[in-house]
C-alpha cells in the first residue's frame, strides 16, 4: 500500500491552505460473485477496485476528493485539489505518521476468493435444489455468492497510520412459488465478516433455501392482510430493522448534528419505553457490522444506545463530533474510497428482555404476527418510518390464525419506542446493507421477539 | 499505461492465454469520468466533493460461455488478473444460453450528450448556486424554518466498447443539477420537501422554481392527518407514477420474462393496460443523460413503444434474450457501470402524455385521493408479483380541489392491475434523474387503490 513518506507529503499538502486536518484513507479491495438461475450457474465475475480519498476539514466544513491514481504524483494532485477547496488560517507543520495496527477480532480461515469455482458453484447448487424439494409449486431459484477483501489504510495530520483488512461472505437465495395464476416469493441473505468457513458450521445453505422457499409457498396460499390499526408481534433477528430504521438512524450524528433528528437534544431522557435496551455494538467477532477500526481508524465500541428506556448515546463521527462537541464512537462507515465516511450503524440490535414468547402472542388478543420482515426507510426529520413484512399472519384470539401478504408497518419513531410492551428473552441477528450518504455498507439488525401496543398496518 | 496499450496487451495476452478454444473473442468497456458536489448549511460550505477515476470491464467469449472481470488500475499485474479472471469465470459458467459479442451497426445516430458550456461553470458558480438555492427556500414561507440539505452537483464522463470482432464505439456525456430539502416547522408540527434539478442546459436552470416547489411540499404537509382506511379512487401525481414505473420496470425485460420472473412471458400482442396507455422506451430523447447511440453490447439503439394503446408491443431484449426467443434485439443491452454484467434495461422509458393539464385531471378525479411522495420501494414493492403497499403523502382531493393534506397511510395494490386501472393519463411528463435509465410519467388517475389509514 501507500508508502509513510507518500502519505506524509499528501497530508501535508492537503494542509498547504490552511485547513487544519487532513485525512487519507487508501483501500485496495478485491472482490467477485457468481450467480445461479435456473439450476445453472449463469455469471461468475472478479473486480479489482483501488483508488484513495483526501478529507480537509477547516472547523466544520469539509472537502472530500477521491481519484484512483495512488502514485505521489496522483495524491498530490488530489491534496492539491481538496486544499484549494480551503481557505484556513491554521498554521502547517510537518506531518509525522506514527504507525500501529489493530488487533485483529476477525480472524479467517480460507478466503472465499480462493476457494476453488467449483465449490462455490456446488453450495449455489445445493440451495437450488434444497429449494426445489420444498413444494412442486417453486418455479424459480436464483442463488447468488458475492464476497470482497478489502486493505484499507488510514492516515491523518495528527499523527495516526493504521490499516485494516476486511473480509465479508455472504450467499442469497430467493424462491418464487406459482400456482393459480400468482406467484410470490422468498428469500434469505445470511453473511459474515468471514471467510468461506462461514459455510462450516455457522450457515446451513440447505436450511437457509428452505426457509426461503416455504416463504415463498406460505405467501402463495396466503390472503392479502386487511389494513387497520392494530397490535403488531414482530419476530427478532431481522425484525430489528424496526429499530434500525424507526431510531437507529434518529441517533447518527450526522442528523443529531444539525437538529434533523427528532431525538436531537435528548440525551439523560426517556424516549423509550422501559424494557427495552438498545445496543449498537462494532466488536462482536465475525459479524457483519462489526470493524477493528472504523473508516476514520477509530477503534470501535460497544455503545448503548438507550438504557432501560433513556438515551444514553448517539453513534458519533469525527467531524459532527466537533459540531456536537463529543468524542467520537468508532461509527464512522462509508461505502468504499469514493465516499467520505459519516456516523453509521454497525451490529444494531434491541438487547434481551424477560418475556416468554408464548405469552407475547397468547395476550395479544387480535393483531399481526410479523414472522419475517422485508426492508425499509425512514425520514429522520420527522421520524416517519415504513417497512414491509415479507411474511405476515394474522393473530385471532391470541392464537396464530392464517397466514397473510402484502403488509406494511408504518409510523413514527418517537411513537412506537414507547409502545413496546414486550421484550422477549432470544435476541438474534440477521444481515442487511444499508444504504445513506455515505453508501451501502454491510450491517446487522437484530432483537428478541418484541410486542408493539398499536401500530398502522397497510394492506388491502 | 495508456488505455488504448492497456487494451492492446489486453487483447493480445487473452488470445495467447485461449489458444485452443474453438470459438474466442474478447471485449473491453472503458469508462472515465469526474463529478462535484458541493453541500451547504446556513450559508456555509458542509461538504465539497471532487472525484475523478474510472475502470475497464473485460468479457471474453470462450466456446459460447462468457467470463467478466474488472479493475481500476491499468498496468501490467492488471493484464493478468483480468484474462485470468474472465477465462476462468467463462469456465465456471453452466448456463446454455448462448451468448454473443457484437460487431458493430452500420451506423449510430448522433446525438448530442455534452454540454461544453456546463464545463464553463467553475466551482464558485455553484458554491453560490447552492447557497443561493437554500436562501431561496428559506425566503419562501416563514414555517420553512431549516433546509436539511442543498446541494449542487455536476458529472461527465465518458464510456467506450471495443472489442476482437471490430466493434468501437464511445460516448461522453454531462450534466449539472442540484436538489435541497426544506423543513416546515408550526408548533410540535414538522414536514420536510424535496425537490431535485437536473439539466443539460444552463439556461433552464430555475433555482427560484425548486426553492419554492420543496417549501410547498414542506408547508402543504404541515396540516396532514391520516385518511380513513378505504379503497380509493387515486391520482397519482407524475413523480408518484414515474417512481413506480421504475420499480416495476423489470417486469418488461424479456431477461426476466424467459426467467419466469415477469407475468408478462409470450404475452407480446396482448392487452395489459387501459387503452389511453402507452409506453416509450426513447434512447434519443434530447437532454437526458440516459440518452445513448448504443447500448450496452453495442448495438445501435432505436426509440420505440412497448405498450401501444394497452397492447403489450414487445419486451426489452439484448442479444442473448433475443436469440432464445428467436426475434431482433430491441438494443437494451445495459451495463450499469464497466464491471456489470450485461443484462436488460430501459433507456428514456415513459408513459406517454395526453392533453391534460393536472387541473383537468384533478377536476376529473373529483372525489378521492391524490398521492404526491411514496416511500420505501425498496422494501414494500415485489417487482416478481407486482404487489406493493408503500408508505404515502397526499391530499384529499373534494369537489376536483386539493383539500387536506393527508399522510401516515399506505397504499396497496398491484402493478399488472394498475396499468389496466388507468382511466387517465395527464399532459404533465416529468423525468427522474438519469440513471443508466431515465423514468418519466405524467401524472395518472388510477380507478381504485387500497389505502390503510385511521
Amino acid at each position: 500500500m501507500i508508502l509513510k513518506s507518500i502519505a506524509e507529503q499528501a497530508l501535508h499538502e492537503a494542509l498547504r491552505t490552511g485547513g487544519d486536518f487532513a485525512e487519507l484513507f487508501c483501500e485496495d479491495r478485491r472482490s467477485g460473485a457468481m450467480g445461479l438461475v435456473d439450476g445453472h450457474v449463469e455469471n461468475a465475475s472478479t473486480v479489482r477496485r483501488h483508488g484513495a480519498g483526501i478529507r480537509v476539514y477547516n472547523g466544520l466544513n469539509s472537502v472530500y476528493v477521491h481519484t484512483n491514481d495512488t502514485s505521489l504524483s496522483g495524491l498530490l494532485s488530489a491534496a492539491r485539489k481538496a486544499a484549494d477547496a480551503v481557505s484556513g488560517s491554521a498554521a502547517v507543520g510537518d506531518v509525522r505518521l506514527v504507525p500501529s495496527i489493530p488487533a485483529n477480532a476477525h480472524p479467517i480461515k480460507a478466503l472465499t476468493m480462493d476457494v476453488a469455482g467449483s465449490r462455490k458453484a456446488k453450495l449455489l447448487r445445493d440451495m437450488d435444489l434444497a429449494a426445489r424439494a420444498v413444494s412442486p409449486e417453486i418455479a424459480q431459484v436464483r442463488a447468488n455468492l458475492i464476497y470482497w477483501d478489502s486493505d484499507v489504510l488510514i492516515a491523518n495530520s495528527e499523527g495516526l497510520y493504521t490499516g485494516d483488512r476486511r473480509v465479508y461472505t455472504r450467499v442469497a437465495c430467493a424462491a418464487v412459488a406459482e400456482g393459480g395464476g400468482e406467484s410470490q416469493s422468498g428469500s434469505v441473505g445470511p453473511g459474515a465478516m468471514m471467510g468461506f468457513e462461514l459455510f462450516e458450521g455457522r450457515v446451513d445453505v440447505v436450511k437457509e433455501a428452505e426457509k426461503a422457499a416455504r416463504q415463498a409457498v406460505t405467501m402463495l396460499h396466503a390472503e392479502p392482510c386487511p389494513a387497520g390499526v392494530m397490535p403488531v408481534v414482530i419476530d427478532g433477528g431481522f425484525g430489528g430493522v424496526i429499530f434500525h430504521e424507526a431510531c437507529g438512524h434518529s441517533l447518527e450524528a450526522q442528523a443529531v448534528a444539525f437538529g434533523n433528528s427528532e431525538f436531537a437534544g435528548k440525551l439523560g431522557e426517556r424516549i423509550a419505553s422501559p424494557v427495552v435496551t438498545a445496543v449498537d455494538d462494532g466488536t462482536l467477532p465475525g459479524e457483519w457490522g462489526s470493524l477493528n477500526i472504523d473508516d476514520e481508524g477509530t477503534p470501535t465500541t460497544r455503545l448503548v444506545l438507550i438504557q432501560d428506556g433513556v438515551l444514553i448515546n448517539y453513534m458519533v463521527d469525527r467531524l459532527n463530533g466537533r459540531r456536537m462537541n463529543m468524542a467520537p464512537t468508532g461509527s464512522s462507515r462509508r461505502q468504499d474510497y469514493t465516499f467520505a465516511p459519516t456516523s453509521r450503524m454497525r451490529n444494531t440490535f434491541i438487547a434481551a428482555g424477560s418475556d416468554d414468547e408464548d405469552e407475547i402472542i397468547s395476550t395479544c388478543g387480535d393483531g399481526l404476527y410479523a414472522k419475517s420482515m422485508g426492508g425499509g426507510s425512514v425520514n429522520p426529520v420527522t421520524g416517519e418510518f415504513n417497512f414491509a413484512v415479507d411474511e405476515g399472519y394474522l393473530i385471532k384470539g391470541g392464537r396464530i390464525d392464517r397466514p397473510v401478504r402484502g403488509a406494511t408497518l408504518i409510523g413514527r419513531g418517537a411513537e412506537v419506542l414507547k409502545r413496546i410492551d414486550r421484550v422477549g428473552s432470544n435476541m438474534w441477528m440477521a444481515q442487511g446493507m444499508c444504504g445513506a450518504s455515505s453508501g451501502s455498507i454491510p450491517t446487522n439488525v437484530g432483537q428478541p421477539m418484541i410486542r408493539v401496543t398499536e401500530m398502522t398496518v397497510g394492506g388491502r | 499505461m495508456q488505455r488504448s496499450e492497456f487494451m492492446s496487451r489486453l487483447f493480445e495476452r487473452a488470445r495467447q492465454k485461449a489458444a485452443g478454444a474453438s470459438d474466442f473473442a474478447c471485449e473491453a468497456c472503458w469508462s472515465t469520468g469526474e463529478s462535484f458536489e458541493v453541500q451547504v448549511k446556513n450559508g456555509e460550505i458542509y461538504q465539497y466533493n471532487v472525484s475523478e477515476g474510472g475502470g475497464l470491464g473485460f468479457r471474453a467469449l470462450v466456446n459460447g460461455k462468457m467470463g467478466y472481470a474488472s479493475t481500476q488500475i491499468l498496468d501490467e499485474d492488471a493484464v493478468d488478473l483480468l484474462v485470468d479472471g474472465a477465462l476462468e469465470n467463462a469456465a465456471l459458467v453452466e448456463s446454455e444460453d448462448r451468448q454473443f459479442l457484437f460487431p458493430g451497426s452500420e451506423r449510430y445516430p448522433a446525438l448530442r450528450q455534452y454540454e461544453p458550456r456546463l464545463e464553463r461553470i467553475d466551482a464558485a458558480q455553484k458554491i453560490e448556486m447552492a447557497r443561493e438555492l437554500e436562501r431561496l427556500t428559506l425566503a419562501q414561507d416563514s414555517r420553512v424554518v431549516q433546509v436539511e440539505d442543498c446541494a449542487v452537483f455536476y458529472e461527465s464522463s465518458e464510456t467506450g466498447i471495443e472489442n476482437t470482432l471490430g466493434l468501437k464505439v464511445s460516448q461522453r456525456s454531462n450534466l449539472i443539477g442540484g436538489y435541497v430539502i426544506a423543513v416546515a416547522r408550526e408548533g410540535e408540527r414538522v414536514n420536510t420537501g424535496f425537490k431535485l434539478f437536473f439539466t443539460m442546459d444552463p439556461d433552464e436552470i430555475d433555482l427560484e422554481n425548486v426553492a419554492r416547489e420543496a417549501a410547498r411540499e414542506a408547508v402543504s404537509g404541515l396540516d396532514a392527518k391520516q385518511a380513513p382506511s378505504e379503497a380509493y379512487r387515486v391520482l397519482l401525481r407524475r413523480d408518484v407514477a414515474a417512481t413506480l414505473l421504475a420499480t416495476f420496470s423489470g417486469v418488461f425485460s424479456a431477461e426476466n420474462a424467459q426467467r419466469g420472473l415477469s407475468r408478462l412471458k409470450g404475452r407480446e400482442g396482448e392487452t395489459i393496460a387501459a387503452p389511453c396507455v402507452t409506453l416509450m422506451d426513447d434512447p434519443h430523447r434530447a437532454g437526458s443523460a440516459s440518452s445513448t447511440p448504443f447500448d450496452g453490447e453495442g448495438v445501435a439503439t432505436c426509440p420505440k413503444a412497448v405498450i401501444e394503446a394497452g397492447r403489450l408491443t414487445t419486451l426489452l431484449h439484448n442479444l442473448k434474450t433475443a436469440h432464445k426467443q428467436g426475434v431482433e434485439t430491441t438494443a437494451n443491452a445495459s451495463r450499469p457501470g464497466y464491471a456489470a454484467p450485461v443484462g436488460v434495461a430501459p433507456t428514456n422509458f415513459y408513459f406517454k402524455p395526453s392533453d391534460m393539464g393536472f387541473d383537468a385531471m384533478l377536476e376529473k378525479l373529483g372525489e378521492g385521493l391524490l398521492i404526491t411522495e411514496l416511500q420505501g420501494m425498496h422494501a414494500g414493492a415485489n417487482p416478481i408479483t407486482g404487489d406493493f403497499s408503500l408508505a404515502a403523502k397526499g391530499f384529499m382531493v373534494r369537489g376536483g380541489k386539493r383539500a387536506g393534506a393527508v399522510n401516515q397511510i399506505t397504499v396497496a395494490g398491484n402493478f399488472y392491475e394498475l396499468l389496466k386501472a388507468v382511466e387517465a393519463v395527464g399532459a404533465d411528463l416529468e423525468f427522474q434523474a438519469p440513471g443508466t435509465s431515465c423514468f418519466g410519467s405524467p401524472s395518472l388517475l388510477i380507478e381504485k387503490l387500497s389505502v390503510a389509514g385511521a
